[in-house]
């Protein structure tokens, strides 16, 4: 049987007081997590086992700390570490193990009733209300002064790495937030990729400006024990924007992934040379968003402003799946995020849409 | 059809009686826009008096007042930018704004822009004439009435430089005598400028032209023929005083101060185009109009914007020329408070914003106020008709100052403009 052909759409959890942003399963346990615009982030416990026939489950948890958009989210394989990286320039550890400090209601439809107010017909939704506990306990990780955008941990989890719209790359030793290493780019940051041997990272750098000689794009390979640049990548992408890489786990692949235009490309680059290998066809209509390499090491997800996950073979460069449908155009929602469990038998994306998407891939 | 590039009646010339005019100057010095060949010298020497300018600061597409001047944190349509205190008491700006709000005593901030057209052409015709695009009158722009009452009738150069993205209305009814010189967006001469054959080869080759010009006329008195010549006229008179567009190592000291950018470079170009005598500049900046990815277009923009348009009224300032410069911050049109789908803002003219500085207005406040959600104007709507009169009033023109097209009489602004009188100190 193919791979993934009878992969699913196993729920919609809808959370709608403003766009999802970022979503994670917490390494190998059933928890999920995703992140919203306007920095808040809820927990879903999920089920072994999901009945057909009940809905939910509902969040149980919110946790409480950034003031603006939650950019990324990511665990640790054991599930005790969870980070979130922000447009409030923080990137915080949450203490996933002390003890909620109060409950609290929250209206699942907030953005719905909020919306509903300006319009003079129609039917009216009532408020959705749950009650969740409320965490708040974290550590703000410091070292940024702008903007988050890059978070990724390295292969081995010994190092974190986040990068900034000031131009900073931060690497930090997990275990102790030492710093072990940093440098400035000379755009924004957009976002990067960790080579699974800890010495290489790709960056790619943005300054969106229309019409302006200071426009800037481009995308370099960097030594991350000097912080020097090893190779810049630019020439081949110099007019695109690239919001979406990421570095295959057996290091001999880096996929690129085209934003903000009417064809979001992704291009798979040999990581020995920089070399464009492969370029994959359908291209994510309006941009690429995400990245999500499956643990079987064979397959790569992606998705993008056209709401639409697709499922890659990327040794052979070819479309294995698709999950989801484009809602229609360039004035409907995107998929920000995606991210795969430990095992790589169920998909969350988070939905512009106000929701979180779970998929049952095997 | 017969232009008229008619005012008042008393400015009311015949073309042979401009031609005449032209002639009796021997040299054909005084010419359109580098000097008001209809002004009458006590006209002349009233706008000589007043010094009054003004600096145009064109936000091409559209900023968004939300995302700089009138922020609604913690509201759906807030957006991710944060507010920051200013050295006003109840004016934040936007936190890509650092320098402005540092100086945001020399800032009068309308929050309570309500117009009429809400797309580009249009939007840019109104914003910068007060009148629809719709209607048939040619109404001038911004920069040719400025010109035609505060400009220079002895000087070289243009009464009215645009530089960047601005839209091109052009003078409408005043006549192609008021046109906009533009130069390029960071503030250059075009190419033409710089010649490539010697000065006296250069005034041979002119005062040649020139007759030729001048005997042609005498039996071919038609409308292009003469707005030919006086463009040839502007450009041997730019010849003459292209050195004020030359930064030179001006521009090496203030680069770091204004940005190294093109819109930093045209402040700066502006600046001292204003110091030597000229009326009005626009400068434009691109690209507000972020129906995609408002935010991080609008926060690359504040980072130009913040470092050139600081700089400029802190420099104005120092040079005691703010009391007589008004510096006018606006575009076509705002942007809409919901965040679409795209991350972007679209259009909107319900409730928008723009700031004006010097020229008399008297800083530190901020005027009107817009609902919790910035949907609606709450307080103190402005017209564009308001704002052109308060524009008009703060240099001294007669913002109902009565012109003609043809037969019929055209006033600077629609009936019923009010200036902001509480604006001026």
């Amino acid at each position: 049987m193919p791979a993934f052909e009878k992969a699913e759409l196993l729920r919609e959890f809808h959370w709608n007081p403003d766009w999802v942003t970022a979503v994670s399963f917490l390494g190998s346990t059933r928890r999920l997590f995703a992140g919203n615009r306007l920095g808040e982030i809820l927990e879903w416990e999920l089920p072994e086992k999901f009945e057909p026939e009940e809905e939910g489950p509902d969040p149980i948890r919110s946790y409480q700390g950034h003031d603006n958009a939650i950019t990324k989210l990511l665990s640790t394989k054991d599930g005790k570490e969870l980070y979130s990286a922000s447009f409030d320039h923080t990137l915080r550890r949450w203490d996933l193990e002390t003890k909620p400090e109060k409950e609290e209601k929250i209206v699942l439809n907030a953005g719905t009733i909020y919306r509903q107010q300006f319009k003079r017909s129609g039917k009216k939704e009532e408020p959705v209300e749950r009650t969740v506990s409320v965490c708040s306990k974290s550590k703000n990780l410091g070292g940024h002064e702008e903007w988050i955008n890059a978070l990724v941990l390295s292969w081995d989890e010994t190092l974190l790495v986040s990068g900034d719209d000031g131009g900073k790359v931060l690497i930090r030793e997990r275990s102790t937030g030492k710093e072990r290493q940093s440098w400035e780019v000379e755009g924004w940051v957009h976002a990067l990729a960790f080579s699974p041997d800890n010495k290489q990272a790709v960056v790619s750098e943005r300054r969106p400006l229309v019409f302006d000689s200071a426009q800037r794009q481009a995308i370099k390979l960097w030594d991350v024990e000097k912080g020097e640049e090893l190779k810049d990548l630019t020439e081949e992408y110099k007019k695109h924007y690239l919001p979406a890489l990421a570095w295959s786990p057996d290091g001999e692949t880096i996929a690129v992934g085209k934003g903000e235009d009417a064809d979001g490309i992704i291009w798979l680059l040999d990581a020995k040379d920089g070399k464009q290998r492969k370029k994959l066809d359908p291209v994510h209509r309006y941009g690429v968003t995400d990245f999500a390499f499956h643990p079987d090491g064979k397959h790569l997800f992606s998705c993008g402003r056209d709401t639409v996950i697709r499922i890659w073979d990327f040794h052979e460069g070819k479309l294995v799946k698709e999950l989801g449908k484009p809602r229609g155009g360039q004035f409907k929602d995107w998929i920000h995020a995606i991210s795969l469990n430990h095992d790589g038998t169920l998909l969350a994306a988070a939905d512009m849409a106000g929701q979180v998407n779970l998929w049952r891939l095997a | 059809m017969t232009k008229s590039t008619l005012c008042t009646p008393a400015e009311h010339l015949h073309r042979r009686s401009f031609l005449k005019g032209t002639l009796l100057t021997g040299t054909g010095l005084t010419v359109a826009n580098f000097g008001n060949l209809f002004g009458s010298k006590a006209l002349a020497a009233e706008t000589q008096k007043q010094k009054k300018r003004c600096i145009l600061l064109w936000m091409n597409g559209g900023a968004s007042q939300l995302d700089t001047f009138d922020m609604k944190p913690g509201r759906p349509t807030g957006g991710p930018f944060r507010p920051i205190p200013s050295k006003v008491d109840g004016l934040e700006v936007c936190e890509y704004l650092p320098k402005m709000a540092k100086i945001a005593d020399k800032l009068a901030v309308i929050r309570s822009m309500k117009t009429q057209s809400p797309g580009h052409p249009d939007g840019i015709y109104h914003m910068h004439t007060c009148y629809k695009m719709s209607e048939r009158t040619p109404h001038p722009e911004i920069g040719a009435v400025i010109a035609k009452y505060c400009g220079n009738m002895d000087a070289d150069l243009p009464s009215f430089v645009r530089m960047g993205p601005t839209g091109n209305t052009g003078p409408g009814y005043l006549g192609p005598d008021y046109s906009p010189f533009s130069i390029k967006r960071d503030g250059k001469l075009p190419n033409f400028a710089n010649g490539g054959v010697k000065p006296e080869v250069e005034e041979r080759r002119t005062e040649l032209y020139r007759f030729l010009e001048e005997e042609f006329a005498k039996s071919h008195a038609a409308e292009p023929f003469e707005n030919h010549r006086l463009s040839k006229e502007r450009a041997w008179r730019l010849m003459r005083a292209k050195e004020a567009f030359s930064l030179g190592d001006d521009w090496e000291k203030q680069k770091d101060r204004y940005g190294d950018t093109n819109f930093g470079r045209g402040c700066f170009q502006a600046l001292k185009l204003i110091e030597e005598g000229v009326p009005f500049v626009e400068v434009g900046h691109d690209n507000y109009d972020s129906h995609a990815n408002n935010f991080v277009c609008h926060k690359a923009n504040m980072q130009q914007l913040d470092p050139a348009w600081s700089s400029l009224l802190i420099d104005l300032d120092q040079r005691g020329m703010l009391e007589d410069t008004l510096v006018v911050w606006m575009g076509e049109v705002g942007r809409t408070p919901k965040i679409n789908n795209r991350a972007g803002r679209d259009h909107y003219v319900k409730a928008w914003t723009i700031a004006l500085s010097g020229g008399g207005i008297q800083g530190g406040q901020v005027y009107g106020k817009t609902d919790e959600d910035g949907r609606e104007v709450t307080e103190d709507p402005v017209s564009e008709g308001d704002l052109f009169a308060t524009i008009y009033k703060s240099l001294g023109i007669n913002h109902r100052k009565k012109h003609y097209w043809g037969q019929r009489p055209v006033w600077l602004t629609p009936e019923g403009s009010k200036p902001l009188d509480k604006l001026f100190a």
